[in-house]
């Protein structure tokens, strides 16, 4: 039996995800069409496959190095392991393990290859910045990329384009090195060069894309597990907010984890929306006004 | 689809199952005849508050409900939010059953008017010797397990465990130990 919901579909974000997913799987399809007439470049995949196996298979370890964030238990930290569990308990995930971030910047993550193995980590400076129900939202935004498996997602579809981006590497090097000693001319290593770097381009815009679309997912279902939208959009305006009076030292420390971020920090003016991993502020929230909106009118 | 929910990211939360909580009727005889415990005359429900005109009409539906099982069964009942912004209603019924059936009429409530995702859990509180013992129901689950709290946030696992292997016969005890959360600072 269907339950009935306060919440509706949103197909407009099925669409795009399912158009940005199909035009990466062409561009993809055509470069491995390439690809397989040089057939050496198979020990390239073989090697770029176990590249980032390794790193998706250890994903929770090393961003766990990198970020300094620190596992906490239930007695260290009580409120959040209360929230994270009836966040879990709600939306029927298995609980991840909880970390700690040492920095003032308000920010939190999701990581880790699969739902059992995932993270949950949160700054020091979230913890101090946001109430309950704010903490409460982002916890949620954050369990919906654990439960979407956003790690493994995002893995998938930029295989390939780490693959090109190492062609374009070694095709560079070897035509300029080697030349065209081997069995192929230094003008197939142009091009292969050249195909190598428009597929990375392309497919690094369509990722980018991509990662926008989950961000919008995420922040949906955060309001139907809370079924707090206006606490997020709250929390989003405060992370924003509060980024924009921490230290640019600070910020520049923790930039390079950006991806992983519920808000991105920045420390020098704006980018262009094309490239970033994170949707803007003001659109996240006027979806998720729209998903008040939707509560309130619901009978 | 559950492929296909993944790869579109779409959240879609387990319905809540209520059929299953009947079975603590069953299941209290044994805690009582077998383990010696007395129900502590009192349950409680948790529900995630949507702060919003509809979920305060519907909390204005369900007590009406409850006034009126106060006059028929005499089941006393209060409404206290918590800290982490959960609403609880806590029932006083010396009989048992009118416990049960109270809780499940506010279960199928929540679900007819749409808010059934909100259910966290139900909590059922026993006495041993003056030690409590909970039975907590977890709705997107379906399933119980016990809670043994002692002093400073410690709980009696061993006592849990022996709990849920001797109920297994009689009730759907929660398989996963990693799911059995503990509820601290219960309004009952």
């Amino acid at each position: 039996m269907t339950q009935r919901k306060w919440y509706g579909k949103d197909t407009g974000l099925s669409l795009r995800m399912v158009l940005t997913g199909a035009l990466l799987i062409i561009v993809y399809l055509a470069f491995l069409t390439l690809l397989s007439f040089y057939v050496d470049f198979i020990f390239l995949l073989v090697f770029a496959a176990l590249f980032v196996f390794i790193q998706f298979y250890f994903a929770d370890k090393l961003v766990l190095l990198s970020t300094g964030a620190k596992l906490v238990t239930p007695q260290e930290a009580p409120q959040l392991h209360t929230l994270v569990e009836r966040l879990c308990s709600m939306a029927d995930l298995p609980k991840p393990r909880v970390a700690v971030i040492n920095s003032p910047v308000p920010n939190a993550f999701a990581t880790g290859r699969n739902q059992k193995s995932a993270v949950v980590a949160v700054t020091t400076g979230l913890l101090n910045n946001l109430d309950t129900q704010e903490l409460e939202a982002v916890l949620g935004h954050e369990l919906t990329h654990v439960k979407n498996r956003d790690v493994l997602v995002i893995t998938i579809a930029s295989f390939l384009s780490t693959v090109a981006w190492f062609i374009m590497r070694f095709s560079l090097y070897s035509s300029l090195f080697r030349g065209g000693n081997r069995d192929r001319s230094a003008g197939a290593g142009l091009i292969i060069f050249l195909v190598s770097l428009l597929v990375w381009l392309i497919s690094y815009l369509l990722i980018r894309a991509l990662s926008r679309y989950r961000e919008f997912a995420a922040d949906r279902g955060s309001a139907i597990i809370t079924g707090n939208p206006p606490a997020l959009i709250s929390a989003l305006l405060k992370i924003s907010g509060a980024m924009q009076r921490v230290p640019t030292k600070d910020l520049r420390e923790v930039e390079g984890l950006n991806a992983f971020f519920i808000i991105p920090a920045l420390s020098a003016g704006s980018i262009m929306n094309l490239f970033s991993t994170h949707p803007p502020v003001e659109k996240r929230i006027a979806r998720l006004e729209e998903m008040s909106r939707s509560v309130e009118r619901f009978r | 689809m559950r492929i296909l929910d993944t790869l579109l990211g779409r959240t879609k939360l387990a319905p809540s199952k209520v059929d299953a909580l009947f079975r603590i009727s069953t299941a209290y005889i044994t805690l009582e005849t077998t383990l010696d415990m007395q129900h502590a005359n009192t349950a409680g429900i948790c529900i995630k508050i949507i702060p919003s005109t509809p979920f305060e009409r519907l909390k204005g539906d369900l007590d009406e409900l409850l006034q009126i099982a106060r006059r028929d069964t005499a089941t006393e009942f209060e409404m206290v939010k918590d800290q982490y912004g959960y609403l609880w209603i806590v029932l006083r019924d010396p009989d048992f059953e009118d416990l049960v059936t109270t809780l499940h009429l506010i279960s199928s409530t929540l679900i007819e008017s749409g808010f059934g995702d909100q259910l966290l859990s139900s909590v059922f509180k026993f006495t041993k010797e003056a030690k409590a013992i909970y039975f907590i129901y977890t709705y997107k689950k379906g399933t119980f397990y016990p809670f043994v709290p002692l002093k400073g946030r410690e709980r009696d696992e061993q006592y849990e465990l022996k709990l849920g292997a001797l109920l297994e016969p009689e009730l759907p005890v929660e398989k996963n130990r990693e799911n059995w959360y503990p509820l601290w600072e219960l309004p009952l």
